[in-house]
């Protein structure tokens, strides 16, 4: 079989799977349709990983509802005292940070689909950082607010779901990060960059599901 | 209150402005797209334009608590 090259430009997978002049070995990949018939089953593999996760939210706030339904008023009372609801201000100046961060990965896939890597480069490393000023804002919001994890069923629901959400967030930084230093080896050129796609579907659903989250804790 | 109310519902004003906008935009250039990683992305940038439209009402007051402000 014929060398074939996969994709343009130097930097590109082979047929037999060679190392390249950067030294950096790639999978095998001897045929264009192959990869694309396991690129299609990964990122089904992928796509059903975030519903399973939507599932997973799913039950945490079905049971919040729940116990919120379980009470006569909202936020509830404890030892005769209403809690205090949330500060939506904070929160709402919070989502517009990651919800902004989407819009970063956003333009970085498409910077990488068109070759310019430069951008690329820029819009991720502001999706990242914008990442970690999310988790910096929800760290001082679990540090100053008014409910505690173990004073009511309102505190034990919002740390348990906020904090799940969190840790999505700080595990999507890992992710992003690790996906920056894999484009500077070359490990994906202009037409074969399932991870990036997989990296921007993950982040995209992170901040969907604070989109959630919001309305239930601060809004509803 | 954690923070002065009023600078951060500013914030939240212009910036659901600022993220929203690119999203529609983004949005709309995909809007033709195939294919499951597209068709994925054009839903979770929906939910996400939602999310923007919810900070701007709620940093108008809108919707949410009510006399907080």
């Amino acid at each position: 079989m014929a060398v074939k090259t996969v994709g343009h430009g130097h930097d590109h997978a082979t047929a037999h799977g060679h190392a390249h002049a950067d030294g950096i070995k790639r999978p095998h990949i001897h045929d264009e349709t192959i990869y694309q018939e396991t690129r299609d089953m990964r990122l089904l593999g992928f796509v059903l990983f975030l519903l399973s996760d939507v599932v997973l939210f799913s039950a945490f706030i079905f049971a919040y509802l729940y116990l919120r339904g379980t009470v006569d008023q909202w936020p509830p009372i404890v030892d005769g005292h209403q809690l205090p609801r949330l500060d939506v201000n904070l929160a709402a100046a919070n989502s517009i940070v990651l919800f902004g961060s989407g819009v970063t990965m956003h333009y970085a896939l498409e910077s990488w689909k068109h070759g310019a890597r430069k951008q690329f480069d820029v819009w991720i490393l502001a999706t990242i950082v914008l990442g970690i000023a999310f988790l910096g804002g929800q760290a001082y919001e679990y540090t100053h607010a008014p409910i505690g994890w173990a004073t009511s069923i309102f505190g034990a629901s919002f740390f348990t779901l906020t904090g799940m959400h969190g840790f999505h967030v700080f595990a999507g930084v890992v992710f992003l990060t690790i996906l920056f230093f894999q484009t500077k080896r070359g490990v994906y050129d202009e037409t074969h960059y399932f991870g990036l796609t997989a990296g921007t579907l993950y982040w995209h659903f992170v901040d969907v599901i604070w989109v959630a989250l919001f309305y239930l804790f601060y809004l509803f | 209150m954690l923070f002065p109310s009023a600078p951060l519902m500013i914030a939240a004003f212009i910036g659901s402005f600022v993220v929203g906008i690119p999203a529609s935009i983004a949005l709309k250039n995909d809007w033709k797209s195939t294919g499951l990683d597209n068709t994925t992305t054009k839903l979770l940038l929906g939910l996400m334009i939602f999310g923007c439209i919810l900070v701007l009402l709620a940093s108008l007051h809108i919707v949410g608590p009510k006399g907080e402000a």
